[in-house]
């Protein structure tokens, strides 16, 4: 059985990092208040051992840490591209530029872009205008290349029925449920009695499952009566005193 | 041969040509000069003018005789397969980086276009509207070219019957509005710091 789910309050998890050592609600609020510098503050590190300490907890508070670390993460990314807690700007050379080498890369592109939709008012799809594609080649030449007697023989080849294939590979060892009832009937009429083992000997699994059904089919008829004195041991098909 | 004569011939000539037969193709054909080809072929435009359900057009390099525009759904139910099929407007966009800087590779398109343009090469290939045109001598990534049939598709001359791309580069106005739409996106530090 699985060990009960914890409750617990997330804020309360207590962390050791190397930049930081406590609990979370206290790191969230440092870094809110910017005296721990979010910048290096290794994410990845957090969420590992937040994890670790909350394996077995139930799902809300789960679900409440992911929140916790996914706002940790987007206050992080605001403030690496210059952007601040409440959704503003702040002056970022490498976000300007980002968003420089961004501009230039569109601006470059836009003549091929507009080129595409030049194109687009070319393209021969919707009132276009078609060309003739039948190839100078066929089909007149390709057939002419052979004679009457040529095609003659290929057909000729095709009409010769092929050889009847062979079945020697496989099983075809077949067992008569019936004709083993009718052999059985014939050794208790003139005996009394037969051995299992006796009927079997030399024959194969299939052989001896079939006898056993066959004997049983014997028996459910009222025709004869098995007996088996030991487990695993011979069994004697008698024949019932009805048919005597 | 009378200009009247080499322009039936021209006729004949350009309705049993699956592809656009090229002027010197036509002189060694008709066995005669250009001038006299290039008279008869202005005749022969003349005389499959907006009346006629063929005009000819000088297109991939060559010349060929075609249906008229506005014939194409008529000659549309001849065929059992339905006209080739639209190109995305990203595949649009790479035919012209090809057309424009052929040869070019994959790898300058990608950088081009800031995304991979490995499934829109092979798409475009596969319909024929490029082919391999080798590598650089440095060796390197294969280098791709437009086709023929790119040009017949467009209704192109040759290789180079494009407009210059100057023509479609942004004004100092429309730059300004790309990076605008940056700022206004959240990518810009500068303004409302």
């Amino acid at each position: 059985m699985s060990a009960p789910l914890r409750v617990a309050d997330p804020l309360r998890l207590p962390l050791e990092l190397e930049l930081f050592e406590g609990p979370l609600d206290l790191l969230l609020t440092l870094v809110l208040r910017e005296e721990i510098e979010l910048a290096e503050l290794p994410l990845r590190e957090l969420v590992a051992v937040t994890l670790d300490e909350g394996n077995g907890w139930d799902p809300p508070t789960v679900g409440e840490l992911v929140l916790l670390l996914c706002s940790l993460a987007e206050i992080k990314a605001r403030r690496l591209v210059g952007e601040d807690d409440d959704g503003e700007f702040g002056p970022d050379p490498d976000a300007e530029l980002v968003r420089e080498r961004l501009a230039a890369q569109l601006i470059a592109f836009a003549p091929f872009q507009r080129a595409g939709v030049w194109l687009r008012s070319r393209d021969g799809i919707d009132g276009a205008v078609r060309y003739r594609r039948a190839p100078l080649d066929f089909p007149g030449r390709a057939l002419a290349r052979h004679q009457p007697d040529e095609l003659a023989e290929f057909l000729r080849r095709l009409m010769i029925a092929p050889p009847t294939p062979s079945l020697r590979h496989m099983n075809r060892h077949r067992v008569n449920v019936g004709e083993i009832v009718a052999e059985l009937r014939g050794r208790l009429k003139r005996s009394g009695q037969v051995s299992f083992e006796d009927v079997t000997i030399g024959g194969d699994r299939l052989a001896h499952g079939m006898t056993l059904i066959a004997c049983l089919e014997l028996a459910r008829r009222g025709e004869a009566r098995l007996a088996q004195p030991v487990p695993f041991g011979d069994i004697t098909v008698h024949r019932a005193a009805a048919v005597r | 041969m009378t200009d009247h004569d080499l322009s039936r011939a021209l006729e004949a000539l350009l309705f049993m040509s699956p592809e656009p037969l090229g002027l010197v193709s036509l002189c060694e054909l008709t066995e005669s000069a250009p001038g006299p080809v290039q008279r008869a072929l202005a005749l022969l435009a003349e005389r499959h003018g907006a009346a006629s359900g063929l005009e000819v057009a000088e297109v991939a390099g060559g010349w060929a005789l075609r249906t008229r525009p506005e014939l194409a759904p008529v000659c549309d139910r001849l065929r059992a397969r339905p006209p080739d099929e639209r190109l995305s407007p990203a595949a649009l966009e790479t035919l012209a980086v090809i057309a424009y800087l052929e040869p070019v590779s994959r790898p300058d398109i990608s950088r081009l276009r800031g995304v991979s343009a490995d499934t829109t090469v092979a798409s475009l290939l596969e319909r024929g509207m490029i082919e391999e045109a080798g590598r650089s001598q440095e060796g390197g990534a294969m280098r791709y070219r437009t086709t023929p049939a790119f040009q017949e598709r467009f209704g192109l001359k040759g290789p180079g019957d494009l407009p210059a791309i100057t023509e479609f580069e942004l004004t100092g106005d429309e730059a300004e509005a790309v990076r605008r739409r940056l700022r206004d996106a959240g990518h810009l530090a500068d303004e409302l710091a």
